[in-house]
């Protein structure tokens, strides 16, 4: 199960004045079980990138292969391929028209031709995974609840169709600090737990940072860099100069290091640090 | 994709008749309507083309999108002229089959009805590519003051055609933003019978239903907190000013249309008819 790209390239409006080439000979592989951020500037082409995965926009020139999918062929079997790679878009709230809880996030795996013990089975686990009550909120109206609620139950719409993929289009934003957490400690929990490879955008570092093991960043629809995230904030100066920000937890590792303090092991959360510089200090006692 | 529709038809660039005054492009668009519609011989056509010609060049719209807006009474204009042949029963008969029967006249008819029609397209269309609608709104508003001293209220009209105006391109952008996520959770718009596909409209319009009415609420708070009341004493943000290029536009145009009118004129005048008969054919 893995995603592989290969000399993809994307132009809008081709053979007019206005082409702009949207993605360029990007080549990359993206392994089972991965959690994947992308990052880059608006006009980037990250998200036409990702709206590649599930065929919303089909392949121009290059392959793209989804598992055993050849997406770039003539004919895809786009219902297979739409279960298999779940897309969330910014602000998935705005995507929700049924007139209750249960009948909108039933409406993927409904389509998907799913039989009807099936779906409400899916139902129940996917509003349960994100958190939701079901026997409470399955017969209100999804225009009844709160925003973070709103996209919770968006979001268990895409987790109801059982992808292998989840691709979020900056799921964060919008949110307060609590939503925010709450929303990436579930994602992280779908990726760590259900093994459900990741691909996020977001514009925030800081969660980049400590959440995911690999950051690709886009510029002008070529990938710029594909590191694992200490690796790619120790160029702190080159990521300025992209006028992208370096996470607080990065900007601390690497001022120690520029001191002859390593840390020992792959820590990026604030917990993580405080313990390794904890035991440094213990190391330095003993 | 839906992003690719522009909307309306404005083809930017910046020509002599782009720099025109929009109240006078279209003041002095209906001056040539009218004048379409007083041509009666084809010397008047030719003459009428001939400015339209003159116009066209000056706005240094390719001709190509100017026939394009014909593509849409194509049938219309087929339809009348195929009537006009075959119900027109003045002048020499020249073909008789089973129960058609086309007359000269008939023939003479349609070939102006088409012109007609075509011209008064190219020169509607013409106003509009080289006219923002924003500013066709404010144009529209101005000539309509007049209303105004009898109470109607122009200027909120012409506010809510302008807000119209400047949203529909979100509302394409969110409409496809809407398509593709529902598209995402595997939603099928193209197979199925008529009610079918009807009801696969329904995870679309609803959201945008909801989402255009936020959108306006936002919209009345910002102008609300704007302290915008609808009063008539706001100003304008462009200042609309007649220049010399509206001069020299509305010149030329008085000087082929008084040539047309006056044509009308002597439509009748038995001296020409008898010595100078191609000028009224």
């Amino acid at each position: 199960m893995s995603i592989v790209a290969k000399e993809l390239t994307f132009v809008y409006n081709p053979n007019t004045p206005f082409a702009k080439k949207a993605v360029d000979s990007v080549s990359l592989t993206i392994n089972d079980g991965e959690f994947v951020a992308i990052v880059g500037h608006t006009g980037s082409g990250k998200t036409t990138f990702l709206q590649h995965l599930n065929a919303l926009i089909r392949v121009q020139s290059g392959q793209l292969y989804v598992n055993d999918i050849d997406v770039s062929a003539k004919k895809v079997d786009l219902k297979r391929l739409r279960g298999l790679v779940g897309m969330v878009f910014q602000y998935p709230e705005y995507q929700l028209f049924a007139d209750t809880v249960e009948q909108d996030v039933a409406f993927g795996p409904k389509n998907l031709g799913v039989d009807k013990d099936e779906v409400e089975a899916r139902v129940k686990n996917a509003l349960t995974l994100v958190g939701m009550d079901y026997e409470s909120c399955k017969n209100k109206s999804p225009f009844d609840l709160s925003g973070g609620e709103k996209r919770r139950v968006a979001l268990a719409g895409v987790l109801a169709m059982r992808p292998k993929v989840l691709v979020l289009d900056e799921p964060t934003a919008g949110l307060d600090p609590e939503g925010k957490r709450e929303i990436l400690s579930l994602v992280k929990k779908l990726n760590v737990e259900q093994g459900i490879t990741v691909i996020m955008v977001s514009h925030d570092m800081n969660e980049v940072y400590e959440n995911v093991n690999r950051i690709i960043v886009f510029k002008d629809g070529k990938v710029l860099y594909d590191l694992p995230p200490q690796q790619l904030f120790e160029k702190e100066d080159e990521i300025e100069q992209m006028n992208l920000e370096v996470p607080f937890m990065a900007q601390f590792t690497n001022q120690l290091k520029r001191r002859g303090i390593t840390l020992k092991g792959d820590v990026r959360t604030v917990d993580q640090v405080f313990e390794a510089v904890q035991a440094l200090k213990e190391g330095d006692v003993c | 994709m839906l992003r690719d529709v522009t909307f309306g038809q404005y083809y930017n660039a910046t020509s002599f008749v782009h720099k025109m005054d929009s109240r006078v492009k279209i003041l002095l668009s209906v001056v040539y309507m009218v004048g379409v519609f007083f041509v009666h011989s084809y010397v008047g056509f030719a003459w009428l083309t001939c400015f339209l010609m003159i116009a066209i060049g000056a706005s240094q719209v390719p001709l190509k999108s100017i026939f394009k807006s014909l593509r849409g009474i194509l049938f219309l204009l087929l339809f009348s002229a195929v009537l006009n042949v075959f119900f027109v029963k003045e002048g020499t008969l020249l073909v008789e089959w089973w129960i058609f029967k086309i007359h000269d006249q008939g023939l003479i008819d349609a070939g102006k009805l088409m012109l007609r029609l075509t011209l008064l397209v190219c020169g509607a269309s013409l106003l509009t590519l080289t006219t923002t609608p924003v500013d066709l709104t404010h144009a529209i508003e101005r000539l309509l003051k007049p209303l105004s001293w009898i109470g109607i209220p122009v200027h909120i009209a012409a506010l809510i055609m302008s807000l119209t105006l400047s949203f529909i391109p979100s509302i394409i952008e969110e409409t496809d933003r809407i398509i593709r996520a529902q598209k995402a959770r595997s939603a099928d718009f193209d197979t199925g019978g008529l009610i079918k596909r009807a009801k696969a409209f329904v995870p679309i319009l609803i959201p945008l239903i909801i989402s255009s009415i936020r959108r306006a609420e936002e919209l009345a708070f910002a102008m609300n907190s704007r302290c915008y009341e609808g009063s008539k004493k706001h100003t304008q943000m462009k200042v609309m000013r007649m220049g010399w290029r509206d001069l020299v536009g509305s010149l030329i145009t008085v000087v082929f249309f008084a040539a047309i009118f006056t044509l009308y004129a002597f439509a009748d005048n038995a001296w020409l008819g008898a010595n100078l008969p191609w000028l009224l054919f």
